[in-house]
């Protein structure tokens, strides 16, 4: 008989199962192009049918805002789910539920998303930045409301990518789930953002940064204290 | 080392197996015969914690520990090897680097003969398990990989679901030598219709 | 058992005697509240129980779903499921009446005023949890997946309140107690507020426990 083992470390866990996602992600590119493309589409379709010129000056920051959060929203929405659907769709969920700690695999999940949708947000905000003239007044208060916003997205998509993964009609269920959770958050974000595109001075823009900080922290709790009762029902 | 079911039982909304009560010590080979539909595999996913049981319960006691009220599959996954027709590893990696990963989801070292010596063991030409990805391999060839992945970490309880399905002669003589080495770990326990497969238990449970 | 069934009759008379009632106060005894156009104050002995109980549902549900991820007793998902059915209703009635209320008041239906946004979050909440349930066919999955639903609903909901009241300066009437820590109403229309907002209760709880029941008869007929 072999000698007892203790459980695998949750770290260890975690940095294998986040290796092996990038790992795959690069051999299929599913979840990059479909998260890139799409959000250039978007982009693309808005900066056309809206523009910098066709808004009036007053209009600009608080429009621009929406669209930028509508834009990475969406895109989160297309691609983040695959983590876990794929892993049920392709049923290897009950190998790696075997043998991975449940808060290895989440954390895993969600760096791998986390830097999926880092990615995005890198490639698509100086595109819109420049093709919608979106002017920034307080760019350090922008680029923390981005990696704020970007994970808390991440988080709550993860955690409702695992619910939806065992459920009929995946697709559609994802956004509908996804949205009561984010939507907080999500007007959080575009009011601050509108914020940082107006006034130069970042204590405007603090209450919101601690909304987000806030919000990140809660539902990240929230989502590991819940996942092994979801992952392993 | 004992694995005892009491009055175990599972149902999807409906019946799917039970309640079976049984009990395996170690050395020993359990057979789980039964019709299709009778939840042979239900039963495996849940002596190996994979699901929750709704009636009844799983139990395993190890020598000098937990001696009471023994644990339950769930709560000590590292003992448990499992390999199932749903059983699915990871297509976009080589066989290699599903072992790798495997392994090092587990918390164990990964040696990188180690992996390798596994697959040649389920009888995995080189070129097979270090360059195709998964995906690309023959339904034998991703049985005998799944073999590879249930004893990876030498569990002490081993439960094969089908483990012949798909396989040729040379594979099933793989899994004839994989459960005899598994006698010397631990508890195996096979599900299937196969009298082939059957023919390696000592004890049987048929469900109904 | 026969004093639990009489007592049990007594109250479901009494709760609807009192509906009678308030049906009674609300229109016929409660005079119109000064600053409110016309008879529109009427529409608080019904908007507001409405709304209280349609959070006080999602409070229920997320606590009964909290129980169930611990106890795993199949009842306590139930109880989190029917609160959660009759919450959305509710919902829907206090989104109706508050939008009817808010034509009168302010000549518009729908305003974006935080309360009226942080119903509509309650609403897809509440559509959130019933699709994913609906999405789930195996019992014990469906609940422990709504379960845990619920309670992250409950923990990123209320952030909301943070982020909207910033928005816009709120039309809404001033909530029962009002900032300045009182209740501001005449003696009639507290009466007959005060005895909506319990039989409103009363009649959540009753509705409640027949949905239960309901649950428990179709799953030993299934079984």
């Amino acid at each position: 008989m072999s000698a007892p083992r203790p459980a695998a470390g949750i770290l260890p866990a975690a940095i294998a199962v986040f290796r092996r996602e990038l790992l795959a992600e690069w051999r299929t590119r599913v979840a990059v192009n479909s998260l890139f493309l799409f959000a250039f589409a978007v982009l693309v379709l808005v900066a056309y049918a809206v523009g910098p010129t066709r808004l009036s000056p007053e209009d600009r920051p608080t429009v621009n805002a929406v669209l930028l959060w509508i834009v990475l929203f969406f895109s989160a929405m297309t691609g983040l789910s695959r983590t876990f659907v794929h892993e049920e769709d392709a049923g290897t969920a009950a190998a790696l539920r075997l043998s991975a700690p449940p808060s290895g695999v989440l954390l895993g999940k969600l760096l791998a998303n986390v830097a999926l949708l880092g990615a995005v947000t890198v490639f698509i905000v100086p595109l819109f930045v420049v093709l919608m003239g979106f002017e920034i007044m307080d760019p350090p208060l922008f680029v923390l409301l981005l990696l704020l916003g970007t994970f808390g997205l991440a988080s709550a998509s993860t955690f409702t990518a695992a619910l939806v993964s065992k459920a009929s009609a995946k697709g559609a269920l994802f956004a509908v789930l996804a949205i009561p959770l984010l939507l907080p958050p999500l007007v959080g974000a575009v009011l601050a953002t509108r914020v940082a595109a107006t006034e130069a001075d970042f204590s405007a823009g603090t209450d919101f940064v601690r909304l987000l900080v806030a919000y990140d922290g809660v539902v990240t709790t929230a989502a590991f204290l819940l996942f092994d009762a979801v992952w392993r029902e | 080392m004992r694995l005892v079911a009491e009055n175990l039982s599972r149902s999807f909304g409906r019946r799917a197996f039970g309640p079976v009560s049984f009990s395996v010590e170690a050395g020993r080979v359990l057979g789980v015969a039964g019709e299709n539909g009778s939840g042979k595999t239900t039963l495996l996913k849940t002596l190996a914690g994979l699901i929750r049981p709704s009636g009844g319960r799983a139990r395993i006691f190890f020598e000098g520990e937990d001696a009471g009220d023994g644990c339950e599959p769930r709560d000590v996954p590292w003992r448990i090897g499992w390999a199932a027709p749903d059983l699915a590893l990871y297509g976009e990696l080589t066989a290699e680097e599903n072992m790798i990963f495997f392994e090092r989801v587990r918390g164990l070292v990964p040696t990188p003969g180690r992996a390798r010596a596994l697959l040649e063991g389920v009888g995995l030409p080189p070129d097979s398990h270090s360059k195709k990805p998964l995906s690309s391999l023959s339904t034998g060839q991703r049985q005998r990989v799944k073999l590879a992945f249930a004893t990876l970490h030498e569990p002490d309880l081993l439960f094969l679901d089908e483990p012949g399905a798909n396989l040729d002669e040379a594979g099933r003589s793989i899994v004839q030598k994989v459960v005899a080495e598994q006698r010397l770990r631990g508890i195996t326990v096979i599900a299937s219709n196969d009298p082939r497969d059957l023919a390696l238990a000592d004890e049987r449970v048929t469900l109904s | 058992m026969q004093a639990v069934k009489s007592l049990g009759f007594l109250l479901k008379a009494l709760l609807g005697i009192g509906m009678a009632a308030i049906c009674w106060g609300a229109f016929l005894y409660a005079r119109p509240a000064q600053s409110f156009v016309g008879e529109s104050s009427r529409i608080v002995f019904f908007h507001v129980p409405m709304a209280w109980v349609s959070t006080l549902a999602f409070f229920i549900a997320a606590w009964h779903s909290a129980v169930y991820l611990k106890k795993r007793r199949i009842e306590s998902d139930d109880a989190a499921a029917g609160a959660a059915r009759l919450g959305f209703v509710f919902c829907v009635l206090a989104t109706v009446t508050g939008s009817i209320f808010a034509r009168v008041m302010w000549n518009s239906y729908w305003n974006w005023d935080p309360r009226e946004t942080s119903i509509v979050l309650l609403l897809l909440v509440y559509g959130a949890y019933l699709g994913l349930r609906g999405a789930l066919d195996d019992p014990e999955r469906r609940a422990t997946l709504s379960a845990a639903y619920a309670l992250v609903a409950v923990v990123t909901v209320p952030f909301l309140t943070f982020a909207v009241p910033r928005m816009y300066q709120s039309l809404h009437p001033d909530t029962v107690i009002n900032a300045r820590g009182k209740v501001e109403m005449s003696a009639d229309i507290r009466t007959v507020f005060f005895s909506s907002m319990v039989a409103f209760m009363g009649l959540f709880y009753w509705m409640w426990n027949l949905d239960r029941r309901v649950s428990r008869i179709v799953r030993e007929r299934a079984a």
